[in-house]
């Protein structure tokens, strides 16, 4: 299990090096001009650390919500996280206020949200999975509606802009936010994988994880915080990216096994990989144009999901 | 029965919207006991085991482990000593066998003598190890949970109705092995009346309240069977052993 995942840590870095270098502008590292330099540090840089992140906070979210939701079709979005976001994002580039505020806005809301799901679903001493889904749902559907009745007032300029942002695109990272992501996904995922044990034991059921030691209730609130801090600060850096934490987990299951030990760290670099390379193909793929990641992802990831679907048992493994 | 090491006093407790499901009820369960509980659905058996291990939570009265307040255990401690397997397993559960059993291993830094290969042999399963629990049949399933509570090696072993969906041949093999296991304290719900006789005691429950404990014998009696489950019953004798039969 080490070796495969020393191999997922290398495979990672390759990709990072890969995406940094490569483009529509290719750069030689042994060669560069001040042209390249600026491209590689100011843009280049900023961007692949973003996808990075993104995917990682994505693929490590997907891993734990499957977890402590107890359903195999939970993504980091389920929880209305992203709606929330969306929101405030969108809401904030419609009104016109200005850009660099949108990661706050998107981060503030994706964090409310996830304190309303936390609240809504709380009974009986504790957050229980269904109530947290159908919380999670049902605040979605709202969020999106009220986003919906945002958008028809919109004019078409900051309608243009929110519909780009909510495709997903890392194209406007920058590097004053680097920084904050790492921070709350870096936490995040600390968190998570020091509670994968207790993970591990929720999936068996509150009962059994009682018996193991744990306290069912204390753990999944410990771990929704984790999923909202990773969730909100990827929904800021790089907007809605679809199903790379639905996807991630599954195929991450078939190479190092369910043992969340080692899926939550596994799940997370291959989110990272994934991301790099999709928008590594948005930015080359129609150059001088760009096709924004959250689309590729999308592209790539609903018919490989299918596939998956019609060829492996996605339920029991 | 009286030197208990996990002893109910005085426990009640109702669910919401329902009536009193436990009230007032004492009970010890003895050190080194094997024993079961018998009782109609819904006479509170799994209710009880839940509140001797700490998952419901008594409205009144007390939970002592050990002579001491079973909710001032740190929940590693406590699973060292006292181990619970519910009647519903969840089957979305994309572990494998072996996978599962190592969980037992969760509440220790050092791990216990029982190995986790041993104990997945105990039960019968050495061939399905690196088989997803989902894809194993009920019986298979419940048997790798066994080995998991094998592996966790608390002195106390609270089951609820661990034999259901089992064939013949491994509830008398589970019933043999956890008997054998020396020093360990037994309880479990149970639906088959034939099976008590195999246990050192058996309490008879009905609507949450002790209606008879004591050895097979003294408890597995036509009348107090009738009372507990409302059913007209015959006990018939076959040489050293007695089997149940419905009217």
């Amino acid at each position: 299990m080490k070796r495969r995942m020393a191999l997922l840590v290398l495979i990672t870095g390759s990709v990072f090096g890969i995406c940094l270098f490569a483009g529509p502008h290719g750069i030689n590292p042994f060669n560069m001009n001040v042209l390249d330099r600026v491209i590689l540090f100011e843009v280049r840089l900023p961007r692949v650390l973003a996808g990075a992140l993104v995917g990682i906070a994505l693929g490590a979210s997907g891993a734990v919500l499957q977890g402590v939701l107890r359903n195999p079709l939970a993504d980091p979005y389920i929880l209305g996280l992203s709606s929330g976001a969306s929101l405030a994002a969108a809401g904030g580039l419609i009104l016109g206020i200005a850009l660099p505020a949108t990661p706050l806005l998107a981060f503030a809301g994706a964090a409310i949200t996830g304190g309303l799901v936390g609240i809504l679903s709380f009974r009986r001493g504790g957050m229980l999975p269904e109530r947290m889904l159908l919380a999670g749902i049902g605040l979605g559907f709202l969020l999106s509606a009220l986003l919906m009745v945002l958008m028809s007032l919109a004019s078409n300029e900051g309608l243009r802009r929110a519909i780009l942002w909510m495709f997903g695109d890392l194209a406007n990272a920058e590097w004053s936010l680097i920084p904050y992501g790492f921070v709350f996904i870096a936490a995040g995922l600390l968190l998570a994988s020091a509670r994968a044990k207790a993970l591990n034991s929720l999936m068996l059921g509150d009962d059994l994880s009682h018996s193991l030691g744990f306290s069912p209730h204390r753990e999944r609130l410990v771990l929704f915080v984790a999923v909202c801090l990773m969730t909100s600060a990827s929904v800021s850096l790089g907007g809605m990216i679809g199903f790379i934490g639905l996807l991630m987990p599954h195929i991450m299951r078939f190479f190092v096994g369910a043992d969340n030990k080692v899926l939550v760290p596994s799940s997370a670099l291959a989110g990272g990989v994934v991301l790099m390379l999709s928008d590594l193909a948005g930015r080359t793929v129609i150059s001088p144009a760009e096709l924004p990641s959250g689309v590729i992802t999308t592209l790539v990831g609903a018919p490989y999901f299918l596939y998956l679907l019609r060829r492996r048992d996605i339920l029991h493994g | 029965m009286d030197s208990g090491i996990l002893s109910l006093l005085d426990v009640s407790f109702s669910y919401p919207g329902s009536g009193q499901v436990v009230d007032g009820l004492t009970f010890h369960f003895g050190e080194g006991e094997f024993a079961c509980l018998l009782g109609a659905n819904g006479s509170g058996k799994s209710t009880i085991l839940k509140l001797s291990c700490g998952i419901l939570t008594p409205e009144n009265g007390i939970v002592k482990l050990w002579n001491k307040p079973l909710n001032e255990y740190r929940g590693r401690d406590k699973a060292k000593l006292l181990s619970y397997m519910p009647q519903n397993l969840h089957l979305i559960a994309p572990f494998r066998v072996r996978e599962v059993v190592e969980m037992g291993l969760y509440p220790y830094d050092i791990p216990p003598l029982l190995t986790v290969d041993d104990a997945i042999g105990m039960v019968g399963l050495s061939d399905k190890k690196e088989v997803a629990i989902g894809n194993l049949s009920g019986g298979e399933r419940r048997r790798a949970f066994i080995a998991m509570t094998l592996v966790q090696g608390a002195g106390i072993l609270l089951m609820d109705e661990p034999l259901a969906n089992l064939d013949i041949r491994y509830q008398v093999e589970i019933i043999k092995l956890l008997r054998d296991i020396k020093g360990v304290t037994t309880a479990m719900a149970l639906h088959d009346i034939n099976l008590a006789f195999r246990f050192d005691a058996v309490v008879l429950i009905q609507k949450g309240r002790i209606l008879a404990k004591g050895t097979p014998e003294e408890v597995i009696t036509e009348e107090l069977l009738q009372e507990a489950f409302d059913v007209k019953l015959k006990l018939m004798r076959h040489g050293p052993q007695t089997f149940i039969s419905y009217q």
